[in-house]
C-alpha cells in the first residue's frame, strides 16, 4: 500500500481536498476581491470530482487508506449526482448572494468542503470514516444555515440545525461506539460477519436514528421546515440537493453493506420510517403558504418514498433507491432555482402568492417550473414517474404491499399542494412586478425541467440501466 | 471481585442517559444544551477507550481521540452560531425562537 | 483497590454530569462540566489508556471548557429567566432517562463475565502513547488529515460568522512605529527661566 495508489483510488476527495486548501489560502492572502476567482475554482473543482467520480463508477470496486475508503460503483452514481448538483447549485447562486449582502468568499469554500464530507462518508468502509465524513458535511452546514448573519431568521435557522444536528451526530456516535465494542471491529467488513447481539441491535437502531436525521426522515425531520425557510435561498437550494442525495445514499449503503445480514431486524424499523416520512411530509405540506416550507415537507415525504427502496432490501432496492433519488434532486433542484428568480426590490419572496401571474410575467420560468412540478409529483408522463415506479416495485417485489399502498395515499395527497402552486403560476392573476432574472438562473431551471422531460425517455431508460448495474458490486 | 468492562459501560450508559435528560429538561437554555451534549461526547468516548482497553484494539483509541477533536470544533462553530443569535435578538432562550413556528 | 477507585471516580462523575444539567448558573455547570472531565480521565487512567486520559484534560478542560466560559460570560444572559420551566420537565424527563437506562444498562449487563482476560491498553508496544502514535499516522492517515480539515473548516466558520470588520478600529501599524525617527518625536527646545516654551 503506498500512498500514490491511495491518492489515486480516492481522486474525487485527494483533488477536492488539494483544490480547496489552495483556495483557502488564495482567499486569505488576496482577501474579499477573489470571491469571484474562488467561486469559479470551486465550481471547476466540483465539476472536475464528478468526472472523476464517473471514472470511479465505471472501474469497480476500489480501495485506499487501507480499506477505510472504498468506492463501489453504488456509491460512485450517488457521488457523481452530488458533485454535479454542488457545482450547479453554487453556480447559480451568484446574483441572489449579493443581493442578499452574503456574496463573501468562504460561501464556495464552505460548499466545497461540504460536498467532499459528503463524497468521503458515501465512500465509507468503517464507522470512524463514516463518522468524520458526516461532521465534514454537517460542520459547514451549520455555519451555512446562519450564513445571513445579520438576519434574525437565518441566525435562529443555524442554531436550531446546530443543536438538533450535534445530537444526532452524539446518537450516532454513540451507536457507532457500541457496535464497535460489540463486533470487535469499526470495519463495515467485520461487522457485517458479526452475530447479532443485544449491544449490536441498540448500536444499530441508535445508528438509524442518527442517519434517518441527516436524512430528514420522520420523526426526526422536525428541523427540516425550519431551516429551510430561515436559511437563505442560495444554501437551501444546496442542502435540499446534493447533501439529501447523499444522507439518503449513505444511509443505504451502511444498512446494506454494514448490516446487511440482518436485514430482517432493520428492515421493519425502515419501512416505519418511510410510511410516517411520506404521511407526515405529504400531511405537512398541504397547510403551508411558504413556498420553502412547502419544498421542506415535500422532500420529507420524497425521502419517505426513497425509503420504500432501502426497507426492500439491497437486491431490489439499491438501483431503485439511486433512480428515485437522482430523478428527485434534479427537480427539486430546478424547483429552488426557480425560487431564486422571483424577487422582488433585491428580497427573496416565499410564499405562494408571490407566484400569482408568473407564466405572464416570466413564461420560460413558470413553464419550467410546471413541469418540474409535474415530476417531483410523479405524474405519469414526466420522469419522476419512472422513479416512483421503480420504489413501488421494489416494495412489491419485497412483499410490502402495505407500504406501497401508503406510498400511493400519500402521492394523491400531495397533488393537492403541487397543484395549488400551479394553479398560482398559471391562472391567477398578477399584482406585483418581479426583478428581473439572472439568465443563469434561467437556464438552471430549464435545464432541469429539460431533464425531466416525459420526451427524454431515453434518458430514463440510460438512467435506470446505470443505476441497475450500480448495485453493491 | 475485580475491575470490568460491564462497570465502564455501565458508567457511559449513565453519562449518556444524564446527557440526554439535561437536553430535555433544559430546553430553554441553549448553553446547557450544548453542555449536556459534550456529556454524551464524553460519554461515547469512556465507552470507546473501555472497549479498546479490554478487547486489547487500539482503533477504538484512535476513534475516541477523533471524537474529541470534532467535539472540539463542533463547540467551537456551535458557540460562533450562538453569539450571532445573541447580536442578532439580544436573548439565547430557544422559546424565543418563534420567529420560525412548525 | 482499583475497583474501589472506580466507585469513587465513577460517583463523582455521575454526581458533577448531573450538577451541569441542573445547576442554575452557566457558569456552575461549566465548572462541573470541569470537574466531570478531570474525574474521567482519571478513570482511563485507570485501566492504562493514559494518552487519552491527557488529551481529555488538554483538549476539554484547557480548551472547550475555557471557551464555554468565555462564551457565558460574554453573554449578557438572564439565567432566572432560563431556568424556568425545569419543573415542568423533570418528571417526564426522570421517567424516559429511567427508561433508556434500563434499555442500555441491559446491554451493559449483557457482556459476558472474565471478558478483561484480554484486556491491554497499548497493543504491540510499550506504551500507550507509543502504540497510538505507531498506527495513527500510517494506519489511519487518512482520519489523521480528515480531522485536520475538520478544524480548518470550523476555524473558517467561527471567523465568518463572528469577524466584523470595523473601519474604525485602531489597529497597530507595526511599520509605521517601528519606521518612526527620533526626529518625528522628539523636540528640543532651550527653554530660558522665566520666559516658559
Amino acid at each position: 500500500m503506498n500512498l500514490i495508489t491511495d491518492l489515486q483510488n480516492s481522486a474525487p476527495e485527494a483533488a477536492l481536498a488539494i483544490i480547496g486548501l489552495a483556495a483557502v489560502l488564495i482567499g486569505a492572502i488576496v482577501g474579499e476581491g477573489s470571491r469571484l476567482l474562488i467561486r469559479t475554482i470551486a465550481v471547476a473543482a466540483l465539476a472536475g470530482a464528478a468526472v472523476l467520480a464517473a471514472q470511479q463508477y465505471g472501474s469497480g470496486r476500489l480501495e485506499a487508506f487501507g480499506a477505510l475508503y472504498v468506492a463501489t460503483p453504488f456509491v460512485a452514481f450517488a457521488k457523481i449526482g452530488l458533485y454535479a448538483l454542488a457545482a450547479i447549485s453554487l453556480l447559480v447562486s451568484g446574483k441572489s448572494l449579493k443581493e442578499a449582502a452574503v456574496d463573501r468568499y468562504e460561501y464556495p469554500l464552505l460548499i466545497l468542503f461540504a460536498a467532499l464530507g459528503g463524497g468521503v462518508m458515501l465512500s465509507a468502509n468503517s464507522l470512524m470514516t463514516l463518522y468524520l465524513g458526516v461532521e465534514t458535511l454537517s460542520l459547514p452546514s451549520y455555519v451555512l444555515a446562519a450564513f445571513r448573519r445579520d438576519h434574525v431568521r437565518s441566525a435562529e435557522a443555524g442554531l436550531k440545525y446546530f443543536v438538533l444536528g450535534a445530537l444526532a451526530s452524539g446518537l450516532l456516535l454513540y451507536g457507532c461506539s457500541l457496535v464497535y465494542g460489540f463486533t470487535g471491529s469499526a470495519s463495515y467488513d467485520v461487522i457485517a460477519e458479526a452475530d447479532l447481539s443485544i449491544g449490536l441491535t441498540f448500536g444499530m437502531v441508535l445508528i438509524i436514528i442518527g442517519l434517518a436525521f441527516k436524512a430528514s426522515a420522520a420523526p426526526l425531520h422536525v428541523w427540516t421546515p425550519d431551516v429551510y425557510a430561515g436559511a437563505p435561498t442560495p444554501v437551501v437550494t444546496f442542502f435540499a440537493t446534493a447533501p439529501k442525495l447523499a444522507a439518503v445514499a449513505v444511509f443505504a449503503n451502511v444498512m446494506f453493506s454494514a448490516f446487511n445480514g440482518h436485514e430482517t431486524d432493520w428492515s421493519p424499523i425502515i419501512a416505519i420510517i418511510a410510511a410516517l416520512s411520506m404521511i407526515i411530509g405529504s400531511l405537512g405540506a398541504l397547510t403551508q403558504s411558504s413556498l420553502k416550507r412547502l419544498l421542506a415537507y415535500s422532500s420529507i415525504a420524497n425521502v419517505g418514498f426513497a425509503l420504500i427502496g432501502l426497507a426492500a432490501g439491497v437486491e431490489v432496492g439499491a438501483s431503485a433507491i439511486l433512480v428515485y433519488m437522482a430523478i428527485y434532486v434534479v427537480g427539486t433542484l430546478g424547483l429552488f432555482v426557480g425560487l431564486l428568480t422571483i424577487r422582488k426590490d433585491g428580497e427573496p419572496l416565499d410564499t405562494i402568492d408571490d407566484l400569482n401571474g408568473l407564466a405572464k410575467a416570466k413564461p420560460l420560468v413558470a413553464f419550467g417550473m410546471t413541469v418540474l412540478i409535474f415530476s417531483v409529483a410523479g405524474i405519469p408522463p414526466a420522469a419522476g414517474f419512472w422513479g416512483k415506479l421503480a420504489v413501488f416495485q421494489a416494495g412489491l417485489e419485497a412483499d410490502l404491499l402495505w407500504l406501497v399502498l401508503v406510498g400511493v395515499v400519500a402521492s394523491v395527497i400531495s397533488l393537492g399542494y403541487y397543484l395549488r402552486v400551479v394553479w398560482a403560476m398559471m391562472v391567477k392573476p398578477s399584482d406585483s412586478t418581479l426583478d428581473r432574472s439572472d439568465w443563469v438562473e434561467v437556464a438552471a431551471v430549464v435545464g432541469a425541467s429539460v431533464a425531466v422531460f416525459p420526451v427524454l425517455t431515453i434518458t430514463i431508460q440510460s438512467l435506470l440501466d446505470a443505476a441497475a448495474s450500480a448495485t453493491l458490486g | 471481585m475485580e475491575l470490568t468492562l460491564n462497570h465502564y459501560v455501565g458508567l457511559s450508559a449513565l453519562l449518556f442517559t444524564i446527557g440526554v435528560f439535561g437536553i430535555f429538561v433544559n430546553r430553554k437554555n441553549v448553553i446547557v444544551i450544548l453542555m449536556a451534549i459534550e456529556l454524551i461526547l464524553l460519554s461515547v468516548n469512556i465507552n470507546l477507550v473501555a472497549f479498546s482497553v479490554f478487547n486489547g484494539d487500539i482503533a477504538g483509541q484512535i476513534f475516541a481521540m477523533f471524537v474529541l477533536t470534532v467535539a472540539a470544533a463542533e463547540a467551537a462553530v456551535g458557540l460562533a452560531i450562538l453569539v450571532v443569535y445573541f447580536r442578532t435578538r439580544g436573548a439565547i432562550a430557544v422559546e424565543d425562537v418563534n420567529v420560525l413556528r412548525g | 483497590m482499583p475497583l474501589i477507585a472506580f466507585y469513587i471516580l465513577g460517583a463523582i462523575v455521575a454526581l458533577s454530569a448531573v450538577l451541569v444539567v441542573a445547576a442554575r448558573n452557566p457558569v456552575h455547570s461549566v465548572l462541573w462540566l470541569i470537574c466531570a472531565f478531570f474525574t474521567s480521565a482519571g478513570l482511563l487512567v485507570l485501566i492504562g489508556a493514559e494518552f487519552l486520559a491527557m488529551l481529555l484534560v488538554v483538549v476539554y478542560v484547557g480548551a472547550v471548557a475555557v471557551l464555554f466560559l468565555f462564551v457565558v460570560m460574554m453573554l449578557d444572559v438572564d439565567f432566572v429567566e432560563l431556568k424556568q420551566g425545569f419543573q415542568n420537565y423533570v418528571v417526564s424527563g426522570a421517567a424516559i432517562a429511567l427508561i433508556l437506562f434500563a434499555e442500555i444498562g441491559v446491554i451493559a449487563a449483557s457482556i459476558g463475565p472474565g471478558s478483561n482476560a484480554t484486556m491491554d491498553p497499548s497493543p504491540g508496544a510499550d506504551t500507550n502513547a507509543e502504540a497510538i502514535g505507531a498506527v495513527l499516522y500510517t494506519d489511519y492517515l487518512l482520519l489523521f488529515q480528515l480531522a485536520g480539515l475538520i478544524l480548518l473548516i470550523a476555524m473558517i466558520g467561527a471567523i465568518v460568522l463572528t469577524l466584523r470588520g470595523r473601519p474604525r478600529a485602531k489597529r497597530q501599524n507595526i511599520a509605521e512605529q517601528t519606521g518612526r525617527k527620533r526626529k518625528d518625536a522628539v523636540e528640543l527646545r532651550d527653554v530660558r527661566p522665566g520666559e516658559g516654551v
